[in-house]
């Protein structure tokens, strides 16, 4: 280890995040590759490590003859400090080396308020944070996610932005930035060229123009660029890399578990719901083959938990004979078995009890509004019955808490909904009360608020964000309603969200607010400790843009959106047909129950979808 | 009692990994070289392993001892390779041996203390140290986080019972046998001692390197 690494890292909080040298970490011999990759997760080490895309994409281009892959997170801001006074420039974990020498620099963006890490990252590796300021070859600076739908407050600085899955695409792009290296290309050339592949946008192909008042008035494609850039799928998740051998960190992360990926998109079209639209179509994995691929990952790991991670998990068909199989195993080597992501239904309920090795403290549902005519609006098709049936069953099994997730700010919402919420907590206190085997004990039950943010690519992209004076006011008309003192209520701060709603909808003239509240010394955003919206506000009024012009208006049918280039496979039409649903208070079944054409089927080969 | 011990080594990128991580991390290791050991009772079971005097974050060493049960199956003497297999870098083991004496015969470690001085050794660094730890009684404040002023008073004379240094030009190496338990001393406290006593010698950096766990005798323990 370097010198200088020696000197600093016992000067600041858990060093073991910035070392590397975990079991599974893949070293290669720097002279043997040609193609080095640096995968950046724009938040900490612990964050990073737990999502399961980054492990693996990590694990697929390692498998790639010549291609040496690492890892960088965002360092936490004592660490940044030590690394700015001594000089030490942005470091891969596997190789210590900086990346600024690397082929490719790759983000994976998965929330808005990670933008500064991705400038400051760039910053600390001593790059150009503008892509036209990068003239070379090396790096290629690549973002994917689910960002990268809307990715447009970030344009400038990325090179080229990758839609949808990157199992796929991010070979065929290796391989491009091979043949550019070898044929001597100039970066504009392999732009072009990389613009031409299905899937990957390169922003700095497009002219955007404005109207007067501020609203797109045109995305015009040059050289060749395609009109509409639609996002990649794996056809078949059996087929697709699935990394058994995994990093196992050695200090502990969020999510310190083996996840099995049981299936991809969602079948529910719950009308807020980014990722229940930009993630369709449906795909299974087999199974047998997660029976086998779990067991393996464990015996491989050590972990001595497993988790089914999918949007909602009780909506895989084979569930039952899943968990049997893995149970089989599980039990009698001590392994637990984790659900996360299961609906309020009476099948999951049983399930849940079959599941011998999960702790009874704490269950957790998402109702997401207070009454049946907002979950109807939205299309969560949770009904009251279903949630107290579920309580009912949790409390007489001997669990003592729930947990409640609500949003405030759904489009229609109304006193009444809010009030709703308190409501649904005292009936769920009640029937804790009726249920409880030992009411000695007491209950807790935690209603967490959050404000709703309008996302693109669903129904809901036309929608204000309601102000955060009225949001206020919603919470505390329902805080005044909490009187039960074995209820806690729990709101999410409107700063934050705001500024989500600014970024997630937001066109490419905000990348100079991004980079202004950067340089008066925003990052972290997403952590309380550093999140500072006096400086977002300052940026803000220092690039003379209004966030309310972003967050707070609702758009006409007709407006071009700054993402209209972008496709997710779901039609805009269909998106507009299910918001007009949501006014009418009208469901839409599920895609099982009926398929309502929301176009993700022509991404299937075949055009068959088969949710 | 536990059955069995390993002594390994904690170096290069594993010296950053803490304590309880340490012992998360060879629970993983166990299971992954499949090598069947004792688990707790109770609720949620897990692997019993257990690391004798925790290490400072930061410390590297070369004799830390760590016991847990061997189920059978496995001789003790094909642990070693086989556990090796399964940890992550900087952490290397060297026996595995029959845990014959309590671990309360661990009575003292020995430590090589690195001073480093970025600009040379201040003339008299080794002399004011020397007459440092000459006194009867040396009292220098630690942090603890039982008392409510965050540190606590030790004395930390009577817990020395060795100690040599060596001056070279930019460094002063310090070798030191202290005690190790029931209280032990943190070696971080002898530099402590120094920089608030000679202000003017304290180094700009310090390493630690715990070189040997000792008995009453100062024979190696085991």
């Amino acid at each position: 280890m370097d010198r200088s690494m020696e000197r600093i890292l016992p000067r600041v909080q858990k060093p073991a995040r910035y070392t590397g040298g975990e079991y599974n970490a893949v070293v290669k011999d720097r002279d043997r590759v040609d193609t080095r990759v640096a995968l950046c997760f724009p938040d900490t080490y612990e964050i990073g490590m737990s999502n399961l895309g980054i492990r693996i994409l990590y694990g697929l281009m390692n498998e790639l003859d010549g291609v040496w892959c690492e890892r960088v997170f965002a360092p936490w801001g004592d660490m940044e400090e030590q690394m700015r006074s001594e000089g030490i420039p942005l470091y891969a974990l596997e190789s210590g080396d900086s990346i600024a020498d690397f082929d490719i620099i790759g983000f994976s963006l998965g929330y808005e308020l990670a933008y500064t890490n991705v400038l400051n990252l760039l910053d600390l590796a001593g790059l150009p944070l503008r892509a036209q300021e990068r003239k070379g070859l090396s790096p290629l600076i690549i973002a994917g996610g689910t960002c990268a739908y809307h990715p447009e407050p970030l344009a400038p600085f990325i090179d080229i932005f990758s839609l949808g899955e990157g199992e796929e695409v991010l070979p065929e792009l290796i391989a491009l930035y091979r043949k550019a290296r070898e044929e001597e290309w100039s970066k504009g050339e392999l732009l072009l060229e990389a613009a031409r592949i299905p899937g990957l946008y390169v922003p700095s192909l497009y002219d955007v123009t404005y109207h007067e008042n501020g609203t797109v008035a045109g995305i015009t494609p040059r050289r060749g660029a395609p009109e509409l850039v639609t996002k990649r799928i794996v056809q078949d998740l059996d087929h697709s890399y699935f990394p058994v051998k995994t990093i196992v960190p050695s200090t502990e992360i969020v999510h310190d578990r083996v996840m099995l990926e049981v299936f991809r998109g969602c079948i529910r079209g719950c009308r807020f719901c980014q990722a229940g639209y930009a993630y369709r179509p449906v795909r299974s994995k087999s199974p047998e083959l997660l029976r086998q691929q779990g067991i393996a990952a464990c015996k491989d790991s050590g972990y001595q938990e497993v988790t089914l991670s999918s949007l909602s998990t009780s909506d895989y068909q084979p569930l039952m004979e899943l968990c049997d199989g893995l149970l089989e195993w599980c039990e009698p080597n001590k392994v637990s078995l984790s659900l996360p992501s299961l609906r309020a239904d009476s099948f999951s309920m049983s399930l849940t009890q079959r599941l011998q090795h999960v702790r009874k403290s704490g269950l957790t549902f998402a109702p997401e509004a207070g009454t049946q005519r907002l979950r109807d609006a939205i299309n969560k098709n949770v009904t009251e019955e279903d949630l107290l049936t579920s309580c009912r069953t949790a409390f007489s099994g001997g669990w003592n808490s729930v947990k409640l997730y609500f949003m405030l700010g759904l489009p229609t919402e109304t006193d009444e909904d809010v009030l709703g919420i308190a409501d649904l907590a005292q009936k769920v206190y009640g029937i804790w009360k009726e249920s409880s085997p030992n009411r000695s004990r007491g209950v807790r039950i935690t209603v967490s608020t959050a404000f709703f943010v309008p996302k693109p690519h669903t129904p809901f992209q036309w929608e204000p964000q309601i102000t955060t004076e009225e949001y206020l006011r919603r919470v505390r008309l329902l805080r005044e309603h909490m009187r039960n003192k074995s209820i806690v209520y729990n709101w999410h701060d409107p700063e934050t969200s705001l500024l989500e709603a600014v970024f997630s909808r937001g066109d490419r003239r905000l990348a100079d607010v991004i980079e202004a509240a950067w340089r008066k010394g925003a990052k972290l955003d997403a952590w309380s400790e550093y999140f500072a919206p006096a400086l977002w506000k300052e940026a803000f009024e220092a690039c003379g843009l209004d966030p309310a012009f972003y967050a707070n208006r609702e758009r006409s049918e007709d407006e071009l959106f700054p993402w209209s280039m972008l496709s997710t496979g779901v039609d805009n039409a269909f998106l507009w047909r299910e918001r007009k649903q949501c006014y009418q208070t009208e469901i839409t079944p599920d895609c099982r129950k009926q398929c309502s054409g929301c176009g993700a089927n022509r991404l299937c080969r075949g055009g068959v979808c088969h949710a | 009692m536990p059955d069995q011990r390993i002594s390994f080594s904690k170096t290069g990128t594993a010296r950053y990994i803490s304590h309880l991580d340490l012992m998360r991390t060879f629970q993983r290791a166990f299971l992954r070289a499949g090598i069947d050991i004792r688990h707790t009772e109770g609720f949620n079971p897990h692997a019993y392993v257990s690391i004798l005097l925790p290490l400072s974050v930061g410390f590297s060493s070369e004799c830390e001892i760590l016991e847990f049960g061997l189920l059978g199956g496995i001789p003790n003497s094909k642990v070693p390779a086989r556990l090796q297999a399964a940890l992550p870098a900087g952490i290397s083991v060297r026996k595995c041996y029959h845990a014959a004496r309590p671990a309360k015969q661990l009575i003292y470690t020995n430590y090589i203390i690195t001073m480093e001085y970025e600009s040379g050794v201040p003339n008299g660094t080794g002399n004011c140290l020397r007459k440092l730890l000459e006194q009867d009684s040396l009292v220098v404040p630690k942090k603890s986080k039982k008392a409510k002023s965050g540190q606590v008073q030790v004395d930390i004379i009577p817990l020395i019972r060795k100690m040599s240094l060596e001056e070279r030009e930019d460094t002063v190496i310090i070798d030191a046998v202290l005690k190790a338990q029931n209280p032990g001393l943190n070696p971080e406290l002898l530099v402590t001692a120094l920089r608030s006593a000679c202000p003017d010698m304290a180094p700009d950096f310090a390493s630690f390197h715990r070189k040997a766990v000792l008995d009453e005798s100062l024979r190696k323990f085991e």
